[in-house]
């Protein structure tokens, strides 16, 4: 239908200005932020207010059956992590080969011998050292200069379209949403926003989502054991028997999803393989997935977003700093689940994406701004790891787009390989007008 | 950043809610996902029903008991078909908005306090029964008319920084702002929800806030927002709209907000210039080709801010000048001072009568229904052309028109308004800690998917009750409507005061449980729920409705805000 595509003279227009990724700059206001100590603070208050009226759950009901058949949809779990605020791939998966990395970052380069060889061109971050050994077993790839066609460096202007992933379109949907729903039935657990209090944009549209905090807090209040939570659900049920939709499904997915949690913090959770995920909201939200993924729930798509990453300043030396803390905790987390999965891990893919690279060239603050082209890992049992994929433009001062490195690889070249090769779906329908490139990063789902 | 300037620690244990819409889910309405020009196509599809005649003010109150489903009027399917060219081939049908039960038995003083307020309570419903409805809309329509010293005592003494100016609050915390500002104006925003008498100015407020739309407390607005709601929003919601939008236009918030701060002649940012067209007035199917997207941006260069107080500033330098055309709308616009050219453009574009049909559609799906009749759309759009963009006397029309008298039971409650709502008839009032109460409402809502402001995108939260169908939502109402009880019952010093529950229930006794719900039922939903709702309260309870109540029982006591939860957590208590 005409309306939704973009007229013709869209040509005509400017291309969009970078964002001021320096002086003030507002988007850094917004994203840095945007992490709010005072809502968790907060939240905190409140949760602590309700807390003292709950009674403790008692041990009463063990874990009973768990397996949810998903008619519908027999892919992969998608895990997309989002890094907020614009990841520095450039610290991540260090150029190790290029004279001008080293020369535009006098300060906050990292050594080519502090890092972890991932081939001639490439060493790792030595922070990300636990992921090393996924690296080399094949479950880890690396794809370089990923990017989304029309970069603005403003964060949520990128984000949004990251999210929307419909360039050229007037689609409003977010392509998780439409992931979700490409195929039948989709469950209680189809969508889920993983330690979050809502969904992120992908998920907006018509397929229901759940956004979990976590499965210990996914809990009916009045309701504190297993004798209690029956009562309810029966009450429940019957005030919403024959209700209009608008009211009937909210509260059957409700119930049908309390009494999954009920049941899964009933049984408890230990992570399997002597996995030991560390502090932080990212480890609890891959934890929490882990567990909903060997309970079968029908997990189909998970997002976690992962936060901070906004570095205009002190970003920090390779063996200390904000950085460095912030890759520690990314590694030792991703490392803990997929020990934590093990076997399970051949029926997960996960994604990291962010909305834009950090400019090449430090910045007077021991920073770097915003900036273009980026990493993305691609980690789980369907993955053709050990390789680090895509075409490298260099760092050359005439090989950098205003500064940055250039966006060889569209995002969604990875994200449409996913989707055909492990989640069983025609890519296009997801994301329209997807390219056709595809790099091999996933192997056809067995 | 400046070079030098400290960066906020930022532990890495919190979550990010960047760019996050709130959990919006299910949606099976075209008009939420859809553009507007899609959204025509709805409301034409639709038949329009015959509207009912204005119903007596002596009618019966609600009941539950044999109300007829409304049939769905639009084929779901084909409207998402052409919503979406894109569109997964299989899609349930079992979320359509089905229009719920009850309607034109509903009590119209009842229907009206539901829908033209933050909730209804018994107070508000015999203010009108007494007044008379047109009379009492007419007042609302007054606030200046209603007297309210109390609410505006209370936000004076528990949020005195929202009288800072801009430049104030840039002196006072940049550049190292925690949101505080943001966190006032939003408290202060749901408080005079809660407990404003000139409820149908806080709707408005409400209606706009998700209109010109501000994120807060995190955004760019971080510095200005408080003075935003206050100014713009809250000094404009019931008068013109094109003195609204100019005053958007020029407010630093929405500059900052859409990048029209940034924005010059050299390198425009198309950002305001689009939104304006698309979201705030005549709609992505207005009718303009996607140049007029750069040429609205030309027009709106100049409008900008001062760097360091952060104040509205028209910068000359930036402006483009030179004639531009948008839309049938013209100027010669050969000088560098374009304001009054913005102006111009902004007040031709409010009396567009593309405009027109769009705000009337909002309020019509505000107020009326999720898919409002287009004939009721269109006559509210032609009161807003013949009064010249006010807005007052398009609510009116609305509020009194036969169609909405006609929509009972067809709207939902979105989440916020749900929870308002519950401590609206419950009767809380201020106390001891009010603002670490609303901290807990604000961050209940949140959970719901709806923090107050928080909604990142341009265009607001939805107002279909499809987009909040979501289990999270529901979960986070029902907790809730128990954590009321707890705090009114089971804290020794409660940060707000409840009237005791006790007094929901009639001072003579009733004989039996079934009596109990039914007066419960009657004072928080209208009207008594249907026999088998009653029953399954009573068996809530390990009772049948014959059951002999006594005064020592404990649904007198430590139950009973369980079992008022309860009846909260109903579908009757969900409908707007």
């Amino acid at each position: 239908m005409t309306d939704l595509a973009i007229p013709s003279d869209a040509a005509d227009a400017p291309a969009a200005p970078p964002g001021d990724g320096e002086c003030g700059c507002p988007d850094y206001v917004r994203a840095g932020l945007a992490l709010s100590r005072r809502g968790v603070l907060g939240s905190a208050t409140g949760l602590g207010a309700l807390a003292a009226g709950v009674a403790l759950a008692p041990t009463a009901q063990a874990a009973t059956s768990l397996t949810f058949a998903d008619s519908g949809y027999s892919g992969d779990t998608l895990v997309v992590l989002s890094f907020r605020g614009g990841f520095d791939g450039l610290s991540a998966v260090v150029p190790v080969a290029e004279a001008a990395y080293y020369a535009a970052r006098p300060n906050i380069a990292v050594p080519a011998s502090r890092t972890l060889a991932l081939d001639s061109r490439f060493g790792l971050h030595p922070a990300l050292a636990p992921l090393l050994p996924l690296y080399t077993s094949g479950k880890l790839a690396v794809v370089n200069s990923v990017g989304q066609p029309n970069p603005t460096r403003s964060h949520f202007t990128d984000m949004d379209e990251m999210e929307r992933a419909a360039p050229g379109s007037s689609l409003r949907t977010g392509w998780l949403d439409r992931m979700v729903g490409a195929t039948t039935t989709p469950g209680t657990f189809a969508g889920t926003a993983m330690g979050a209090t809502s969904a992120p944009r992908s998920f907006l549209g018509p397929s229901v989502e759940l956004a979990l905090r976590s499965v210990d807090s996914f809990q009916l209040s009045g309701a504190g054991n297993a004798t209690e939570v029956a009562r309810w659900t029966t009450a429940l049920r019957a005030l919403h028997d024959g209700a209009a939709d608008q009211y009937a499904v909210p509260a059957e997915a409700a119930l049908g999803a309390l009494a999954t949690t009920t049941a899964l913090k009933a049984a408890g959770y230990s992570p399997s393989g002597g996995a030991s995920y560390p502090s932080g909201s990212l480890a609890d939200a891959l934890r929490d997935t882990a567990r909903l993924v060997k309970a079968g729930v029908g997990l189909r798509a998970v997002t976690i977003d992962s936060g901070n990453w906004d570095m205009h300043a002190d970003l920090g030396r390779s063996d200390g700093g904000w950085m460095h803390d912030q890759l520690t905790s990314v590694g030792k987390a991703l490392a803990a689940f997929m020990t934590d999965l093990g076997s399970v891990a051949d029926r997960v893919t996960l994604v990291t994406l962010s909305e834009f690279g950090r400019r090449v060239a430090e910045n007077g603050s021991g920073g770097v701004d915003h900036g273009y082209g980026n990493v993305s890992f691609v980690l789980g049992g369907g993955v053709n790891g050990g390789k680090v994929y895509g075409a490298w433009p260099g760092l050359a001062p005439d090989q950098l787009l205003a500064g940055d490195l250039p966006a060889t690889t569209d995002y969604r070249s990875v994200l449409g390989e996913i989707l055909e090769r492990r989640c069983g779906l025609t890519a296009g329908t997801v994301l329209p007008g997807l390219p056709s490139a595809r790099l091999g990063v996933v192997r056809a789902r067995t | 950043m400046r070079p030098g300037a400290p960066r906020p620690r930022i532990i890495d244990d919190v979550p990010t809610d960047v760019p996050r819409r709130s959990s919006v889910l299910a949606a099976l309405s075209a008009a939420v996902w859809a553009l507007p020009a899609d959204a025509e196509a709805v409301s034409t599809a639709a038949a329009a029903p015959t509207p009912a005649p204005p119903v007596e003010e002596t009618k019966p109150l609600l009941s539950y008991d044999g109300a007829e489903p409304v049939a769905v009027t639009a084929p779901a399917a084909a409207v998402v078909d052409r919503a979406y060219p894109w569109q997964p081939p299989v899609r349930t049908t079992s979320r359509t908005t089905r229009q719920t039960s009850a309607a034109s038995t509903l009590d119209p003083a009842v229907h009206l306090a539901r829908r033209a307020s933050w909730g209804a309570t018994p107070d508000l419903v015999a203010q009108i029964r007494s007044m008379g409805r047109t009379a009492w809309v007419d007042a609302q329509l007054d606030p200046a008319s209603i007297a309210d010293q109390s609410t505006e005592s209370l936000v004076a003494a528990q949020w005195p920084r929202l009288a800072m100016a801009i430049w104030e609050v840039r002196d006072a915390y940049w550049p190292s702002s925690t949101g505080d500002l943001g966190t006032d104006v939003i408290q202060a925003y749901v408080a005079r929800a809660l407990w404003s008498r000139r409820q149908l100015f806080e709707v408005m407020v409400d209606f706009w806030t998700n209109h010109l739309v501000v994120t807060a407390p995190w955004g760019d607005a971080w510095d200005a927002v408080h003075r935003y709601h206050i100014d713009v929003i809250r000094g404009h919601a019931l008068g013109r709209y094109a003195d609204l939008l100019v005053a958007a236009a020029q407010h630093p918030a929405m500059l900052n907000q859409l990048d029209n701060g940034s924005s010059t002649k050299r390198a425009p940012n198309e950002n305001f210039g689009r939104e304006l067209l698309e979201l705030h007035t005549v709609g992505v199917g207005g009718g303009y080709p996607e140049s007029d997207v750069l040429r609205s941006a030309l027009v709106l260069t100049g409008l900008s801010t001062e760097r360091e107080s952060g104040e509205y500033l028209y910068r000359q330098i930036r402006h483009h000048r030179g004639r531009l055309s948008v839309l049938g709308w013209s100027d010669a616009n050969d000088s560098a001072y374009g304001e009054q050219v913005a102006t111009s453009y902004l007040t031709y574009l409010a009396r567009h009568p593309k405009t027109a049909q769009r705000i009337a559609t909002k309020l019509a799906v505000r107020f009326v229904s999720d898919d409002p009749p287009a004939a009721l759309v269109d006559r509210l759009a032609q009161v807003y052309l013949d009064h010249d963009t006010r807005i007052a006397p398009v609510v009116r029309a609305l509020l009194l028109s036969p169609e909405f008298a006609a929509s009972a039971g067809q709207k939902t409650k979105r989440p916020l308004e749900n929870m308002i709502s519950t401590a609206r008839t419950l009767g809380v009032q201020p106390g001891q800690d009010t603002k670490g109460w609303l901290a807990e409402l604000v961050w209940s809502a949140k959970v719901a998917g709806q923090a107050p402001m928080g909604w990142p995108a341009p265009n607001g939260f939805p107002d279909v009750a499809a987009a909040w169908a979501g289990a999270g939502t529901t979960m986070a109402s029902w907790n809730w409507h128990m954590a009321q009880g707890w705090e009114a019952m089971q804290t020794s010093t409660p940060r707000v005061a409840y009237p005791s529950f006790r007094t929901l229930l009639p001072d003579t006794l009733p004989a039996t449980y079934g009596a109990l719900v039914d007066a419960l039922a009657s004072r928080l939903l209208d009207g008594p729920l249907p026999t088998a709702k009653r029953d399954a309260v009573c068996a809530f309870l390990d009772k049948t409705a014959a059951s002999t109540l006594k005064s020592t029982d404990p649904v007198l006591g430590w139950r009973l805000p369980y079992v008022v939860a309860l009846v909260l957590d109903s579908p009757e208590f969900a409908t707007r």
